[in-house]
């Protein structure tokens, strides 16, 4: 299977992916060629001369400045209270705040933040911690925080901020389509749906809520934790999964797997079947499957009952071999060591970053509903 | 799903899932005294992130403009950086907020110019080469520069990271706050499918083009 791992089945990592990855082991000599080559591109130039800047402690001399002239500075304080008063009584804009929140662009039509519309030629605005942002089925709008990311929200969304705290910012997305770029580190990042959390785990991704409830996530770059019920699901680039209100998260699948593999996969996910229509459905499943569906079938191994866990385990272990250290006495008996063992194995990300933040939002993983 | 078995035991064994960053206490601790040096006005202290990072900006650069525009915008980079700084709350991740602002950088590079498309599977070797100058072409160097861009995105910044700018793997993933994983994959596949493209034979081992957006944690 190619996990990227660089190993070789069953082996070691090879010397040349040893060398790929920092330079050592046997330099590989095609790699040695690219890099001779593609090195004269590499940056040479020196560090340019930055401008002057204004620290933060320049401020420090504000209030000494205040003090040496005490009517200036009440005239200047008592002017900006009027002015922000007169803005929020007769604004008729959305409440600014330098509180933490997201700055919202409009991208077109008129978003609202609650009853205040974010219209006009800036047409911007900030979403502060439990206030709501809505589209209509005109419009678009942005959301940007530096140090988080950015959020792109389709027509006919809802979604509220509810936390922006230090290592925790977490948005609700009561319905409709977002699109999320994430540069906050790993399980930071969370959005709360009304069938699922869903925790950024280094990625970017697109997740819908429909009225129902019912969710979708597609992911294009990193991965995606989704989290309901004690079901999780972790959804690697390319790769998708749906979560129902009361059920949870389902099974992620490549989006490129055939369309036998991904309706038998929903049918196992969230019909109610009869025995023999799930036994059926699990042949579909196994059958249909290739090497990059191990994804699949790793997960199946925690919704499947033992009779059903054998067949899956027997399969995945053709697709892609444990690792030392796991057993199939283990993983039928759902040793979470030896999954997350073998997850590791087949090449999507490293699952402690999970379980880290598992650990971290340990009393907190359930979503937020709307009071 | 069940939690059982000791992870003790598995540790022990040397068993454990590798660590995730390999960024060290003392860098990200470095870069937290620079940032908050940096911001109360210390240049010097801007300098030292300057020269951490710039190859890390370059490269992402490198990845989505033509080469000859590279070395502007990587300045332009390290100003708005400079001038936002004091939004930065999380001053450990100073490289993932960074790799952000480049690849803001690049998106707004294409958004002035005409064509609009980045620098993906279309562009022609000499729109990639833009604004180098005749005696700076190389031809075998453009050649295979040409074949990196035609990856999807996340391979080709990974490689380039990699094969241009001579950062290890580790590095990569410390200076733009990729997990170790995701740079392990991208470079083994992007790598492959380099030499795919490569190959004296097109036909031959040419796997399928994956859709742009593919591969891992691009942060």
């Amino acid at each position: 299977m190619d996990t990227g791992n660089d190993r070789t089945e069953n082996g070691p990592p090879t010397k040349s992916a040893d060398y790929l990855w920092d330079g050592s082991g046997e330099p590989d000599p095609e790699i040695q060629r690219l890099e001779a080559l593609l090195g004269k591109f590499r940056q040479d130039r020196a560090a340019p001369v930055f401008p002057e800047m204004v620290g933060y402690r320049r401020w420090r001399f504000f209030p000494w400045r205040m003090r040496l002239f005490p009517a200036l500075a009440t005239t200047a304080v008592a002017l900006a209270a009027i002015i922000v008063v007169t803005f929020l009584v007769y604004g008729g804009k959305p409440t600014p705040t330098t509180e933490a929140g997201w700055d919202v662009s409009r991208v077109e039509g008129t978003p609202r933040i609650g009853r205040n519309v974010i219209s006009g030629q800036e047409g911007t605005s900030r979403l502060g911690i439990g206030q709501v942002l809505e589209t209509d089925r005109q419009s678009r709008a942005s959301l940007q925080a530096d140090d988080i990311g950015q959020i792109k929200v389709d027509p006919s969304t809802r979604l509220r901020l509810l936390n922006m705290g230090s290592g925790l910012k977490r948005i609700a997305l009561d319905r409709g389509t977002i699109h999320t770029y994430i540069w906050a580190p790993p399980g930071q990042f969370v959005v709360d749906t009304p069938s699922a959390i869903t925790v950024d785990l280094g990625c970017a991704y697109t997740l819908q809520v429909d009225d129902s409830g019912a969710g979708m996530v597609r992911t294009s770059l990193g991965w995606v934790g989704f989290k309901l019920n004690g079901h999780e699901s972790f959804i690697p680039a390319g790769a998708a999964c749906a979560t129902r209100p009361k059920v949870g998260p389902g099974t992620p699948y490549f989006e490129d797997a055939s369309a036998r593999f991904r309706a038998a996969s929903t049918r196992l996910d969230f019909e109610d079947s009869t025995p023999q229509q799930r036994a059926g459905d699990l042949a579909i499943v196994l059958g249909e499957a290739r090497k990059r569906d191990a994804l699949t079938l790793w997960h199946l191994l925690a919704r499947a009952d033992e009779g059903q866990r054998v067949l899956i385990y027997d399969r995945l272990r053709q697709l892609a071999p444990p690792p030392a250290g796991v057993t199939k006495e283990g993983i039928l008996r759902l040793d979470q060591p030896m999954l997350d063992l073998w997850w590791n194995e087949l090449g999507f990300d490293d699952i402690s970053v999970w379980r880290h933040w598992e650990r971290s939002w340990a009393g907190t993983a359930a979503p937020v509903r709307e009071k | 799903m069940a939690r059982s078995g000791d992870r003790g035991d598995l540790l022990a064994a040397g068993l454990a899932p590798r660590p995730v960053r390999q960024q060290s206490a003392s860098e990200i601790s470095e870069d937290a005294t620079w940032v908050g040096a940096a911001r109360d006005g210390d240049r010097t202290a801007f300098g030292q992130l300057y020269q951490r990072y710039s190859r890390m900006v370059h490269g992402v650069l490198l990845a989505k403009v033509p080469v000859g525009e590279v070395d502007d915008l990587v300045q332009d980079v390290f100003m708005r950086a400079l001038r936002r700084l004091s939004t930065l709350r999380e001053t450990g991740s100073f490289g993932a907020w960074l790799t952000a602002i480049a690849r803001n950088v690049a998106n707004d590079y294409h958004r002035r110019s005409v064509p609009e498309d980045p620098l993906t599977d279309g562009a022609s070797e000499n729109e990639i080469m833009g604004g180098m100058s005749r005696a700076d072409h190389d031809e075998p160097a453009a050649a295979v520069l040409h074949a990196v861009m035609s990856l999807p995105d996340a391979y080709r910044e990974t490689l380039i990271l990699r094969l241009v700018e001579g950062m290890s793997g580790p590095e990569i993933a410390a200076r733009t706050g990729m997990t170790h994983g995701s740079v392990r994959v991208n470079l083994h596949r992007g790598m492959e499918q380099l030499r795919a493209k490569l190959s004296p034979e097109p036909s031959r081992n040419v796997p399928k083009q994956e859709k742009s957006s593919h591969g891992h944690g691009e942060r």
